[in-house]
């Protein structure tokens, strides 16, 4: 365990690697919580915020979405905001970062047996995107106008730990390979 | 010895007593409902789906608050959800009742449950007696399915008839409330209150995530498709398509809302039963009486008032409940409808 930890860090280290994983995850988050729900239009212009509701950051309202502790409005977007959905947002989107950076690393060492680079990271990464927009693809197809939301709608609560799972696996094969084969200098 | 045999069978009388001081606080319940239940119990728990958010994950305003007419900050076709109920008038603005569906409420010392489905565009008014309702998170032919939480029986909204738990195929006592806008129930009932967003949770109140009613968009828009199975489908009229239902022993009647403008006063019989609908244009909407005399009423001579339709021989009807429904969903619950599209075409 502890050399993979020591290639997170070293990742980490780096200003480019740690800023992409960094934008990687800011980006997810945002997205997450924009096809969650939680960040949406309707402001009024401006800006605002206020959070009567903190007796509820436990509370459920479903599965992996909790209920909204405050409302930030900034010029016409509205945030409602939960801690645990911005921590799940948060913590998906870093994993998909370090996916995405460990894949680019793996990318970037030199070969021994002559195998074509490792999409391992950025194949998985591909399940934590959908999963993101599960939660509420419900309300996208509804845009969209497709039937087959309703079919959607009892599947999301499996979508977000299929994504945590395959993300996390993912990492990891890329984390011991990199171990293996000695990441780049 | 003694003294814990003694402590465990109070407990257990306790216990046993928690099931019927439960029962006691149910709903106030028709053993034998007057609405029609087409399709058997059985079937309507087999059509039942899961409509994503769990149980109460969609959370009922327990503890509504409410303000003046003069101090909302609501467009006057803004759709809004009227009850007036001895004597005092509320308005639930759709785009709060969007997020919350059921609203348990209490009006002239009443306890009511004010309830809207946005997925079949329906609302409907609910004694509740000492519980409340809430919702399940399931739904069937996309009709909220409410539970009551003294018995936790399971009640589509449409059915008004509890199709799983204790109360199986018992009904529900409804209650008239208004499908119409903020300008038109305001004109109606100058003194209305009106439910503001201060109902303890957070929500985004300017958005609606299924579309607009102000003016018609997205899932709204009567040709956009529906969402979940229903049991039955019938495509003469687009899914959206509005029409007034009303329910009575012998089976149900839907008056498309085109007709009911035109025609003013709608008479039809169902079985052995005449009902009479009354066209209100200022809510745009019906009332529906059982017209056992096969008395005229003449729209010339009516009048509409706070207190409802007044006017030459309407006293001696009884009144029926009556709500508009998307089309999809009024013939998914009630397949054989009567459907009255105007006198040319019956």
């Amino acid at each position: 365990m502890k050399p993979l930890a020591r290639v997170i860090l070293r990742m980490l280290s780096r200003p480019t690697s740690a800023g992409a994983a960094g934008a990687v995850m800011a980006a997810y988050a945002l997205l997450y919580l924009w096809l969650t729900g939680d960040i949406a239009g309707g402001g009024a212009g401006g800006w605002q915020a206020t959070f009567p509701a903190w007796e509820r950051v436990f509370q459920a309202r479903g599965l992996f979405q909790f209920e909204p502790v405050g409302l930030l409005t900034l010029g016409a977007l509205v945030w409602t905001f939960s801690p645990l959905n911005t921590l799940l947002a948060v913590s998906m989107g870093l994993l998909v970062g370090l996916n995405i950076v460990a894949g680019w690393w793996l990318w970037r060492t030199p070969r021994q047996c002559g195998l074509s680079g490792s999409s391992t990271g950025l194949l998985a990464a591909i399940p934590a995107l959908l999963a993101g927009g599960a939660c509420c693809a419900p309300i996208v197809l509804i845009w969209l106008g497709l039937p087959i939301a309703g079919v959607l709608a009892s599947l999301t609560p499996f979508l977000i730990p299929i994504a945590l799972l395959l993300l996390v696996a993912g990492l990891w094969l890329s984390l011991r390979r990199l171990v293996g084969e000695g990441s780049p200098r | 010895m003694i003294p814990r045999m003694l402590r465990y069978s109070a407990l257990g009388i306790a216990l046993s007593l928690v099931p019927l001081s439960s029962m006691a606080a149910a709903p106030p319940i028709q053993e034998t409902p007057t609405v029609p239940v087409v399709h058997s119990l059985a079937s309507f728990r087999e059509a039942v789906r899961a409509g994503g958010p769990g149980k109460d994950g969609i959370p009922s305003i327990d503890r509504p608050r409410f303000q003046s007419a003069g101090e909302a900050t609501l467009k006057d076709g803004d759709k809004v959800i009227g009850v007036y109920h001895r004597g005092q008038a509320r308005a639930y603005p759709q785009r709060i009742l969007v997020w919350h569906e059921i609203v348990n409420d209490e009006l002239g010392g009443e306890a009511l449950s004010i309830t809207y489905c946005p997925l079949t565009g329906t609302a409907l008014g609910f004694k509740r007696g000492e519980t409340e309702l809430g919702v399940s998170g399931k739904l069937v032919n996309s009709n909220l399915i409410m539970y009551d939480r003294a018995t936790d029986s399971e009640w589509p909204q449409i059915l008004g008839v509890a199709i799983d738990g204790p109360l199986a195929g018992q009904g529900l006592e409804e209650l008239r409330v208004f499908w119409t806008t903020w300008g038109a129930w305001k004109a109606r009932h100058p003194e209305t209150e009106v439910l503001t967003d201060q109902t303890g949770f957070v929500r985004n109140y300017r958005r609606d995530p299924y579309g607009s009613y102000n003016p018609t968009s997205g899932y709204y828009a009567p040709d956009s498709r529906r969402l979940f199975p229903v049991m039955q489908r019938d495509d003469r009229f687009p899914p959206k398509t509005e029409v007034f239902g009303v329910r009575g022993p012998e089976g149900a009647l839907a008056i498309t809302r085109e007709a009911l403008r035109e025609e003013g006063v709608v008479d039809v019989t169902l079985g052995e039963r005449r009902y009479t609908v009354i066209h209100d244009p200022g809510l745009d909407t019906g009332w529906a009486f059982h017209n056992p005399e096969g008395l005229e009423i003449r729209p010339t001579e009516l009048d509409f008032t706070a207190e409802g339709v007044t006017g030459p021989g309407i006293d001696s009807l009884e009144a029926v409940n009556g709500f508009e429904a998307m089309w999809f969903a009024w013939a998914a619950f009630y397949p054989d409808t009567y459907l009255y599209e105007g006198q040319e075409a019956p």
